[in-house]
């Protein structure tokens, strides 16, 4: 597995601790920063970007506080520092419009969270063993 | 030259005639319909000319002696139409080319504008009416003298009675020599019916802003809709992953603490929390049927058919079914949808089997009251066909969710699609003998030629 950080945005404490556990369950070791909001999510990203390196992967939930997760994306990927970043949207949502609004602002994936929960670690452990083991991302963007 | 009063009268004689014929044609109802006088009229203008032709024949052939009959008939029948156009409630008038002097007027038109006949024969529109309106009638008979023949117009003209619409039939009238020297006019009242006409259009105005405004407010209400749905697929969805999260939690790391009544709660919970899951998602596909956007293509319903049986085996590797699926199941309508409808069908069908060593289950088509129809048939438990209308009702259920799970809302969507698409669905069953489902949409031929 690769190193490097996961961000993870949701606002539900629940939810937070729970996606945490699933990554234990999974033995996926990587430290993971929260960000409550889309603000402190971009904030994360954007504006603090120089004081820490860049996370390996962006878990961005859609119904967020101050600015929504789609917005977030839109943002990220029209910066030339994130733009090739791996996000995962993961969303309660099936709504298609959800859907289609996420690939067409760039998402790399969108996985809708199961109730049961040994599904959701299933999930995680797909999504970790895709995006931090067998995908192979831009480490250097263009200008860097 | 001014014509004799007596050609005008042969005229007049001719006229009454044709009256009487016309009116005899058009029934008793001539006398209020301004239509049965139109024709009349026009019909008697002809035989005017045809009078005065006729009586200038005479006045060459017949010697002095029949001249004296021949005015006093015509003084009789001068009378007599005189009675006529006096009776009607049409205003009739007759003017003069050249100068525009009234020849001849009816009591009505003395009625309405207070003038009496022996007055009116010295006076033009001008006397009678403000400027303007007077020379536009002015402009009208002369009009009429241009084209030659009878023309219809709109006027207005202010009396007693108020600001009135009239329609009025004008035609020239000839000399011996068949020039023309006078207009006569019949002016019929349309004042209702002109006032009648702007009703209905006022009518029909506020006709479309009512709908305009209903069908703003249905829009509306419509997302309203999808947002409560939206949310529900959001705000209800959430805290149930929190409640089976951390019930999984307690299992995990408690176990040793939890006796096995503590964990059979838990696993209660858990059962509870995954129905009410699927309840949201069954709710949020009734609605997304609803509220879909109805695509008409060709489906294969054949191969849609065969995938969901191939998942279902998949998710319940130890049963024993055996499907017959028809080739060539053809429809036309929404894939998506059609699939919605296909899979709880089917997915019905797989769940009320369970209790058998072996299954069958059927899709095909069939003639069923002189129908083409699709039909899903199993040979599982079946229903009493008593409450077959309670069947495709969203949360009716016949079986107890002990025996066989669901929430009752998949025969429901189903129904929503179906008729969507402006077909029937409907079941027949005998009660542990099995059930089919029958359901039509539009074949993918009909289709092509729409």
């Amino acid at each position: 597995m690769i190193e490097g950080t996961i961000l993870l945005v949701d606002d539900s404490p629940d939810d937070v601790a729970l996606t945490l556990r699933a990554f234990r369950t999974n033995n996926i070791t990587n430290k993971v920063d929260v960000a409550p909001d889309g603000e402190e999510a971009l904030n994360y990203m954007l504006r603090d970007a120089e004081s820490r390196p860049k996370p390996v992967l962006i878990l961005l939930d859609i119904n967020l506080p101050k600015v929504s997760g789609l917005e977030v994306l839109r943002r990220i990927r029209a910066d030339e520092r994130t733009r090739y970043l791996p996000v995962v949207v993961l969303s309660t949502s099936s709504e298609d419009r959800d859907i289609v609004e996420s690939y067409d602002l760039g998402a790399n994936s969108y996985v809708r969270k199961p109730v049961v929960f040994n599904e959701f670690v299933d999930a995680v452990k797909v999504l970790g063993l895709y995006w931090l083991l067998v995908n192979q991302s831009v480490l250097a963007p263009k200008g860097e | 030259m001014k014509p004799s009063s007596r050609h005008w009268f042969a005229g007049a004689v001719v006229l009454q005639v044709a009256l009487g014929v016309s009116a005899a044609a058009a029934g008793p109802a001539w006398a209020g319909g301004w239509r049965a006088a139109l024709v009349a009229v026009t019909v008697g203008n002809v035989l005017i000319l045809g009078g005065i032709a006729a009586v200038v024949g005479r006045d060459t052939a017949n010697a002095e002696r029949s001249r004296g009959d021949a005015e006093l008939n015509a003084q009789a029948s001068h009378d007599q139409l005189q009675e006529l156009i006096d009776n009607t409630s049409a205003v009739i008038y007759m003017k003069r080319i050249d100068d525009g002097r009234y020849v001849l007027v009816n009591r009505e038109w003395e009625r309405l504008f207070k003038v009496g006949r022996d007055q009116a024969v010295d006076m033009t529109d001008r006397d009678v009416f403000p400027l303007e309106l007077a020379d536009q009638l002015r402009a009208n008979d002369l009009g009429v003298v241009t084209a030659g023949r009878t023309v219809q117009f709109e006027e207005t003209a202010e009396s007693d009675d108020g600001l009135r619409s009239y329609l009025s039939v004008k035609f020239p009238v000839l000399d011996n020599e068949g020039n023309p020297y006078a207009v006569c006019g019949i002016s019929t009242d349309i004042t209702d019916r002109k006032q009648a006409e702007q009703q209905i259009q006022q009518l029909n105005a506020g006709l479309e802003t009512r709908v305009a405004e209903r069908t703003a407010e249905l829009e509306a209400s419509t997302r309203e809709l999808d947002a409560f749905s939206y949310s529900v697929s959001h705000d209800l969805r959430a805290p149930l992953r929190s409640l089976h999260g951390f019930s999984q939690a307690l299992l995990d790391d408690y176990n040793d603490v939890l006796d096995e009544v503590g964990r059979g709660y838990l696993d209660r919970l858990q059962i509870n929390v995954k129905r009410m899951g699927h309840m949201i998602d069954d709710l949020l596909n009734l609605s997304r049927a609803t509220r879909a956007d109805l695509a008409r293509e060709p489906v294969d319903l054949s191969a849609l058919a065969r995938e969901i049986m191939a998942e279902l085996s998949a998710t319940d590797p130890d049963r024993v079914v055996k499907s017959v699926i028809a080739d060539d199941l053809r429809a036309l309508g929404d894939r998506a949808l059609l699939r919605m409808v296909l899979q709880n069908l089917l997915a019905n069908a797989w769940k009320y089997t369970a209790k058998l060593e072996v299954a069958k289950i059927e899709v095909g088509q069939t003639d069923r009251h002189g129908e083409r129809v699709f039909f899903v048939r199993d040979d599982g438990a079946g229903f009493d066909t008593q409450y077959a209308s309670k069947l495709f009702v969203a949360f009716q259920r016949l079986h107890p969710t002990a025996e066989f799970e669901g929430n009752g809302i998949g025969l429901a969507i189903v129904q929503r699609i179906v008729r969507r698409h402006g077909g029937q669905v409907s079941a027949e069953s005998e009660l542990g003998h099995g059930a089919t489902f029958y359901f039509t949409v539009a074949a993918a031929t009909e289709g092509k030629t729409r």
